[in-house]
């Protein structure tokens, strides 16, 4: 047989495209987990991001606009479950749910008139070198965001690790009680996180309102923020297998498509259940190191802080 | 240079007590400074107020003649002042070195120099990479230690240091300290501990209930001396009598105990056998995280057996769970109070409660005999001493000599034929040790066994009558308290069994 090398090329670049708003809203929640908050609001956030980027774009025609005005709309977002959590000191978790119910409503509220119009043209980067057989799709003629996404990761795990902003975070996570007495301001790094948090959900319903599917529909980002969640937790907190995570999920989605177009004869919801159970496997099994499990949790993970008088 | 500091006046009072009352003590360089109180005599609040976490009242600090403000921690570091707390505070999942810069502002090619050579110059066995949980207690100290130092104190508070450490530790952290005080740094050293203000310090200030009760050179004092000022009465001695002969009705024994565990932070436990009698005392000395907690959790049954590895009177429980375990009248006395033997958010009577929940006494059709529960509680809180009459206060309002009575109250009143406790008077005052080794003392006297699991040599030379060691979840042999000396035990809890 022979084997389609730039087929291959399309397929591989598919899954990455498909993988990029895992790999954004998932590193974003894993800083905000790893400060010791648990947002689970990245639904709302991603949904708000999409709808906000949209309608910058139908209004502005400028893509730098409509992608920091959907970050922006994610930070605005996320700065209510911050106020919430860390100033009201509500429970995170209610308060999360409440922030992905609200930003679905919200967001089919904005987007009434959106509805049905078609996107705009985004600009891609090296598009005539897309051409070159099998590394032509699967580098060239994507937008700035896939760039960003697939360096991402990377950048948050050299933060982690080697920055002492990123040493402040991993303290604050571990202890509230201990790094105030350190005399670090729990709070305001809580929140930077969260806010941060915020755009990159943000940013990754942009990529899904103006680039994977460059249109406005109601509930679009169907799940994602959910499987990002997911992705962060069964990656120990690690951006690097946040990032493989996210691949696979995406290889799976797409593999199992084509094999529901290929006549394979599994039941259909068995091969739609498939990249979630397998992802999920996956990361368990490359995560299976108590003592590493242990060093990357958060210990204070969904806490909230009262800070003594 | 020299370092003198001057307490002037300080009082800090809280709404049901005097904290400090009128406290004057001058300080200087180059010796070692005790501050003796039992637990709530005001001594924590004093060095609170020296490193500004607690403002006073009245009164003023003076640094080298020099008025000073504490408002924060920070101020009080800004002026050379640290201190060492009881509680660690130390981020558990970042490494040695990642907890120490992140509290300095120095570049950290300079700061890790700067860092080794402190621990080159002291002994230091701590390798900077490793994460502060996979530590022992004594090595999480020297990593707070190495915090101040690199600060380059003047004045160094310690806050009961040695609760958490064993002997050989506090051992090293003894000659550190002395170092350290060669070195012209004010050693302020709080304890309640009267032995270690006789081998460590030069000079002690005994406080009790608030007031500052007398200063003196060390050399002046002796322990006896010391304990009457420290508790404004003349210290009983508790001595256990010691049956002659020894009694052959076996109460308990354990037979090929076995334990792996899944977690690695837990201690397997290998084959272990003994057996107590009635009306005895077995001790099981060992340095903690030897596998006294899983013990412990196996003959409490939170942790199940097979079915003879453990027989009690006769009767194979191991499989038993603590509730069925205690219908057999055993009894239990875990080491942690706060989070394994009581739940600090609920009342006395409900904590009491918790204990019986099958009793139909207290419950009935479902329902809390409310009534039946405080009466029951009641009598716990005037039998044993608690002090405190209301059966509706939160048991985190108790102190910890409180609450330990309270909670061995509770498993005695129900006169168990054995008690199995781990560290009874891990962190308590003296009054309430003395209190705490009466009682256990008088339950070996009504002929009833007792299994004392403890980290305190002195404890358990004082109270068992078979005494052993644990080490790396195996145990020795059981010998004759009389038999052993301390030096004998100590090669026991380091493993050396034969």
């Amino acid at each position: 047989m022979n084997i389609d090398l730039n087929f291959i090329g399309i397929i591989i670049a598919a899954v990455m495209a498909s993988s990029v708003p895992l790999i954004l809203a998932a590193t974003g929640e894993l800083i905000v987990e790893r400060s010791g908050v648990l947002n689970l609001g990245v639904e709302g956030m991603i949904i708000i991001g999409a709808i906000s980027g949209f309608a910058f774009m139908m209004s502005t025609e400028s893509i730098v606009i409509a992608i920091f005005g959907a970050m922006f709309a994610g930070i605005i977002i996320s700065l209510i479950f911050g106020f919430l959590t860390q100033t009201l000191l509500t429970l995170h978790v209610p308060t999360g749910l409440a922030l992905t119910i609200f930003g679905i409503g919200v967001s089919a509220m904005l987007g009434k008139n959106f509805v049905g119009l078609p996107g705009k043209e985004i600009p891609v980067f090296f598009e005539n070198l897309d051409k070159i057989t099998f590394i032509g799709p699967i580098l060239f003629g994507h937008s700035i965001i896939f760039y960003f996404a697939f360096v991402f990761p990377f950048f948050v795990y050299y933060f982690l690790k080697k920055t002492k902003m990123g040493l402040i975070v991993r303290a604050v996570g571990d202890s509230h009680h201990v790094a105030t007495d350190q005399g670090i301001n729990v709070i305001l790094v809580r929140y930077l996180c969260i806010m941060f948090g915020g755009a990159m959900s943000g940013l990754a319903g942009a990529y899904l309102s103006l680039v994977y599917t460059p249109q406005w529909i109601e509930n679009m980002s169907s799940g994602r923020g959910w499987i990002a969640l997911a992705l962060v937790v069964f990656a120990t907190w690690n951006p690097l297998k946040v990032l493989v995570g996210a691949l696979l999920f995406g290889s799976i989605s797409i593999l199992q498509l084509h094999m529901q177009a290929a006549g394979v004869r599994i039941p259909v919801q068995f091969l739609s259940a498939l990249p979630y159970l397998l992802t999920i496997l996956v990361l368990v099994v490359i995560s299976r190191d108590d003592r590493k499990i242990k060093l990357n949790t958060p210990n204070s993970l969904g806490k909230t802080f009262y800070k003594e008088n | 240079m020299e370092t003198s500091l001057k307490i002037s006046n300080i009082s800090k009072a809280y709404p049901d007590c005097l904290a400090n009352d009128n406290i004057n003590l001058e300080l200087k360089s180059g010796k070692i400074y005790a501050l003796l109180g039992e637990n709530g005599a005001g001594k924590s609040t004093l060095v609170k107020i020296l490193f500004g976490i607690i403002q006073p009242d009245k009164g003023k600090i003076f640094l080298n003649n020099q008025i000073l403000k504490l408002n924060s921690p920070r101020d009080a570091k800004k002026n050379k002042i640290s201190m060492v707390f009881q509680h660690f505070s130390l981020f558990e999942t970042l490494s040695v070195l990642e907890n120490l810069i992140l509290d300095s502002s120095e570049p950290k090619k300079s700061l890790e120099n700067k860092i080794q050579d402190i621990i080159n110059k002291y002994n230091f066995n701590i390798d900077l990479y490793t994460p502060v949980l996979n530590l022992s207690a004594g090595q999480k100290q020297k990593v707070e230690i190495i915090r101040c130092l690199i600060k380059n104190p003047d004045v160094l508070i310690m806050d009961e240091p040695t609760s958490v450490l064993t002997e050989q530790e506090t051992k090293e952290l003894f000659i550190s300290l002395k170092k350290f005080s060669k070195e012209g740094i004010l050693i302020i050293y709080i304890t309640h501990k009267l032995k270690e203000v006789i081998t460590l310090c030069d000079e002690v200030a005994v406080m009790r209930k608030g007031k500052l009760i007398s200063i003196s050179k060390v050399s002046n004092e002796k322990i006896e001396s010391l304990a009457n000022k420290m508790i404004g009465q003349n210290l009983k001695i508790v001595r256990k009598k010691r049956l002659e002969e020894k009694s052959n009705d076996q109460l308990i024994k354990i037979v090929n105990l076995n334990y792996k565990s899944a977690n690695p932070f837990e201690v397997n436990i290998k084959d272990i056998n003994f057996e107590v009698n009635r009306g005895e005392c077995l001790g099981i000395a060992g340095i903690s995280g030897n596998g006294q907690s899983e013990l412990f959790q196996m003959l409490s049954g939170e942790i199940t057996s097979e079915n003879n590895s453990i027989v009690f009177d006769n009767r194979p429980i191991g499989k038993l769970n603590p509730q069925e375990r205690r219908k057999y009248l055993i009894a239990f006395s875990p080491e942690d109070r706060l989070t394994h033997a009581s739940i600090p958010q609920m009342k006395i009577f409900e904590n009491v409660a918790l204990n019986n929940f099958k009793s139909s006494d207290f419950f009935k059709g479902g329902l809390i005999n409310e009534k039946k529960i405080k009466d029951h509680s009641q009598r716990i809180l005037t039998k044993f001493s608690v002090n405190t009459e209301n059966v509706e206060l939160k048991t985190q309002f108790l102190s910890g000599g409180n609450l330990q009575k309270l909670l061995i109250g509770r498993e005695l009143i129900t006169s168990p034929n054995l008690l199995i406790c781990f560290n009874p008077t891990w962190g308590l005052d003296v009054g309430a040790i003395h209190y705490i080794h009466e009682t256990l003392i008088k339950i070996n006297d009504q002929n009833k066994s007792i299994i004392l699991i403890s980290t305190d040599t002195e404890e358990l030379f004082m109270l068992s009558d078979k005494i052993c060691a644990i080490n790396k979840g195996r145990i020795s042999k059981v010998f004759k308290t009389t038999d052993v000396s301390t030096e004998k035990l100590g090669l026991l809890m380091g493993g050396q069994f034969d």
